[in-house]
């Protein structure tokens, strides 16, 4: 997804010193691109929504810190990043993830599998943490370092979460018999 | 014949594959055509079409902006004063509500709340410093009140009679979450005398 967003900066200024409708035209300039990062990896819509409440609040608070320095998209997106992954963690003290996924990849990837799907749904059954991973290096353009630094895990775990989570996406959307 | 792993593909797909997977790959078909499903799999990921949120969060987030702006102004003293008020709205409305909620269970949880802001004022939070990750979770906690205080705000705005029941239940949540903030606060901060 591309995003070129661009707020003036007066309005930025405006934001900064607490004024609501410049807090509103931000909020309506990223609402969007926040609810599709949250909602491709958390999927589900509340928890979505959610992030967008708890990045926009996190980005009046934190705005007098924003000091110009790169895209404020950049910056937003890095908040509803750290949110979406925050909500991960929750989720995961909740439910196992791993026997969740263990549990699902039996489905998935064995012969109960149709024999295509679309990469939408596809993706939609990897694992939470495999679509963070996914989403934020493949279409977000993040590197293994900022993920791996975003997620507090290393460069390894990120780098083996997407090359896991490819291979699944592959077999997912393989054709039968197609697989080389 | 040994082909290419999906590391090897992810890494020629970064410009950082190794010597060996690109000879490779420049003279295995069935790698080159892995390789090529795995940049059409990537072009996918980034057309797939942009969600937009189903309702419209701004009331929500304005509701807790303006509760933070007021509690800043406020600061942490008036609160005795709104709890006050609090109660003595419940003396007043207290005859429209159903039997079933206790108009005394909402000033009790009402008091609450603001002996633990008072207890956190004395506290002196600005003061003290704490780790990255105690200060992320104090974070987000106070973000969940502020939430909280944005729903209050706007259910103060309709009959209280209609919304009894959910007032006690926010004002229990939030009571519960300011003593999560005071025990974050207190066990995990250390004070430097600012």
């Amino acid at each position: 997804m591309t995003i070129s967003l661009a707020v003036p900066d007066v309005v930025v200024a405006r934001a900064r010193s607490g004024d609501l409708e410049a807090l509103e035209a931000l909020y309506r300039a990223f609402e969007t691109p926040v609810h599709n990062l949250a909602l491709r990896i958390l999927r589900n819509p509340e928890d979505a929504e959610d992030v967008l409440q708890e990045t926009f609040l996190e980005v009046v608070r934190s705005i007098k810190q924003y000091r110009g320095e790169g895209h404020l998209w950049g910056w937003v997106r890095r908040i509803a990043a750290s949110k979406a992954l925050m909500r991960i963690r929750r989720n995961q003290v909740r439910a196992t993830e791993e026997l969740h996924e263990e549990a699902a990849g039996d489905s998935r990837l064995g012969g109960a599998v149709p024999a295509r799907i679309d990469l939408e749904r596809a993706f939609e059954q990897l694992s939470e943490t495999a679509r963070a991973v996914v989403w934020l290096h493949d279409v977000e353009g993040y590197t293994h370092e900022e993920i791996a630094e975003l997620m507090g895990k290393t460069v390894s775990f990120s780098k083996s979460q997407l090359a896991r989570a490819h291979t699944r996406l592959r077999r997912m959307l393989d054709h039968e018999g197609a697989v080389p | 014949m040994m082909h290419c792993t999906m590391d090897d593909l992810l890494a020629l797909q970064a410009n950082e594959g190794s010597v060996w997977a690109k000879r490779h790959a420049e003279t295995c078909p069935a790698c080159r055509a892995e390789l090529e499903a795995l940049y059409q799999r990537i072009a996918q990921l980034k057309a797939l079409p942009v969600r937009r949120p189903a309702r419209d969060r701004w009331p929500a987030v304005r509701g807790a902006i303006r509760a933070q702006q007021q509690r800043r102004r406020r600061r942490w003293g008036a609160w005795s004063i709104a709890a006050a008020a609090g109660v003595a709205a419940l003396l007043v409305f207290r005859p429209f509500w159903s039997g079933s909620v206790d108009a005394a269970e909402l000033a009790q949880v009402k008091q609450q709340s603001a002996t633990l802001e008072a207890e956190l004022q004395r506290y002196d939070p600005d003061s003290r410093v704490m780790s990255g990750r105690s200060a992320a979770l104090a974070a987000v906690l106070e973000d969940r009140i502020a939430v909280i205080d944005g729903e209050l705000a706007q259910l103060g705005a309709m009959a209280a009679q209609a919304h009894a029941a959910q007032l006690v239940k926010l004002w229990q949540q939030r009571v519960d979450l300011m003593q999560q903030l005071m025990s974050v606060r207190v066990t995990r901060a250390s004070y430097v005398g600012l």
